[in-house]
């Protein structure tokens, strides 16, 4: 064999080699970023704990986590709080991804109190917005834009909470008081970044 | 000795095969594709669907691409560890004077059987730093000894070879220590990997090139040493190209090779802080590594017998 002929070789191996790993690396990042998108969420408009207007379009372009808490509670909101404060944290540093914690006690939960909740969570700026309305729209919000039952509120409100994509669409469900689900969010969250760029 | 020589070349290249699958295993995040060892999900073939998982394992940790990938390495693994336990048995059986020949396939078979079950200790680790270290270690001192056992046997057979040294001492020397700062670089290099990984977690958005100068130590030695090493190769190089009359065909091209292939990695190295540290990239990185280490070691063997024409 001379050595042209063994350099030919030599490049076809490579190359096949590339190609090969490139297919493989690429199946392996699809099949862990399966994240359906499940459902547009409807047209809707909240008020934010700052006093300012929030709806749908306000979603747009941004990577959104939405949990449903009431500041009274005792059970799996200052677990869930723990971790939305935790990714709160984590995510400082992107624009693009902001938590939304809407109140299931708009009775209770004046924007005044949730400033103050806010606040104890230590939010410092619009990356974490409590979102209020009438309880009634909240019900709607919850049952027929998140798919997620809203009865006998605020006492056994979801734990459950929602990504949402830069399209207001739905792209998956995590349990809030869960660890592991958490883990996977995070996962998810830079999954959906990542695209967006 | 001509077919033993063939097959030992044959093997050779079948790790080397196995080393690249074995990177893109790690690269592709599919190290934990089977969660068990040696079967995967409870199964001698991976499943290839959700029903057919055991009723003890949680579908979600299921992943139809990434078991499929772990599971033909492990397929690989046993098809080179097969190979290279025929070399060993071979050599022991006909070519038993050749002590050069035969301690190594031998030393070469035992390594394999142990990275066999150290492959088990990876998974249960789940991927720890050391112990993923530790397979990356033991597959290039396996390759190594292969290439050695091929080169010593090409040379017992060519009758024109002379066992006396073409170049001066000092050259076999840094060839050796050529060898030995390459692994040490791979090293280097896996431990760096590992804590991109950490780092990956924590601060999920970071680009890459951030990554990577957000490391401490590792990162600096591994920059650092790389750079010396390029230019260590190269004046070694320099120095071998002074005896180029006496070059067989095999030194020319192992000797350009070797200085290709290293160049190479530090461009690699560089485009990893400078552009993306895509993963294929990676791959890559981590197999011109392991060649520029065989190929390093076939100079050095090399150095030690002379072809007289």
């Amino acid at each position: 064999m001379s050595g042209i002929t063994r350099l030919i070789i030599l490049v076809l191996v490579v190359i096949v080699l590339a190609v090969g790993a490139y297919v493989v690396i690429r199946q392996a990042e699809v099949s862990r970023s399966d994240l359906p998108a499940l459902a547009r969420l409807p047209e809707f408009e909240f008020v934010t704990h700052e006093g300012a207007r929030f709806g749908t379009e306000d979603m747009l372009g941004e990577i959104n986590v939405v949990d449903f808490i009431f500041t009274r509670c005792q059970g799996p909101c200052p677990i869930m709080g723990g971790h939305m404060s935790e990714l709160y944290e984590l995510f400082e540093d992107a624009n693009n991804v902001r938590f939304i914690s809407i109140t299931v006690d708009p009775e209770y939960d004046s924007l005044s109190v949730l400033r103050a909740y806010a606040d104890g969570m230590g939010v410092r700026d619009s990356r974490w917005l409590f979102l209020w309305a009438p309880i009634d729209s909240v019900v709607w919000l919850s049952e027929s834009g998140f798919m997620l039952a809203a009865e006998d509120l605020p006492g056994s409100h979801t734990t459950k909470w929602a990504l949402v994509d830069q399209n207001a669409t739905i792209r998956g469900y995590y349990g809030g008081t869960d660890l592991a689900s958490i883990e996977i969010l995070k996962t998810h969250i830079v999954q959906l970044v990542r695209d967006m760029r | 000795m001509k077919s033993f020589r063939r097959f030992a070349l044959i093997t050779t290249i079948a790790t080397y095969i196995l080393i690249f699958i074995g990177g893109l295993v790690r690269v592709s995040g599919a190290g934990l594709g089977c969660p068990d060892w040696p079967t995967c999900f409870g199964r001698w073939i991976p499943p290839t669907s959700v029903e057919q998982l055991p009723p003890d394992i949680d579908p979600a940790q299921f992943n139809f691409v990434l078991a499929w990938i772990e599971y033909i390495n492990r397929l690989c693994g046993m098809v080179v560890g097969l190979l290279i336990a025929a070399l060993a048995i071979w050599a022991l059986v006909k070519l038993r004077p050749y002590r050069k020949i035969t301690i190594p396939a031998v030393v070469a078979a035992i390594l394999t059987a142990i990275q066999g079950w150290q492959g088990s200790v990876v998974i249960s680790s789940q991927l720890e730093s050391a112990v993923v270290t530790v397979h990356t270690l033991l597959a290039l001192i396996i390759v190594s000894l292969l290439l050695y056992v091929t080169q010593e046997a090409y040379y017992e057979q060519d009758r024109r070879a002379v066992k006396a040294p073409t170049w001066p001492k000092s050259v076999t020397v840094s060839l050796g220590i050529l060898w030995l700062v390459g692994v040490i670089q791979v090293i280097l290099g896996t431990q760096l990997r590992s804590a991109l990984e950490g780092l990956s977690e924590k601060y999920p958005l970071l680009t890459s090139g951030e990554w990577i100068l957000t490391l401490g130590a590792v990162n600096h030695a591994h920059m650092t040493l790389g750079v010396l090493l390029v230019a260590f190769a190269w004046v070694a190089g320099f120095s071998i190209w002074k005896y180029r009359q006496g070059f067989t065909p095999l030194m020319r091209q192992s000797l350009g090779l070797m200085l290709i292939v290293i160049s190479g990695q530090l461009l690699l190295g560089l485009a990893f802080i400078v552009v993306e540290l895509t993963p294929l990239l990676q791959v890559f990185h981590l197999w011109l590594a392991s060649l520029f280490v065989g190929l390093t070691l076939v100079l050095y063997v090399q150095s030690r017998w002379e072809v007289v024409s």
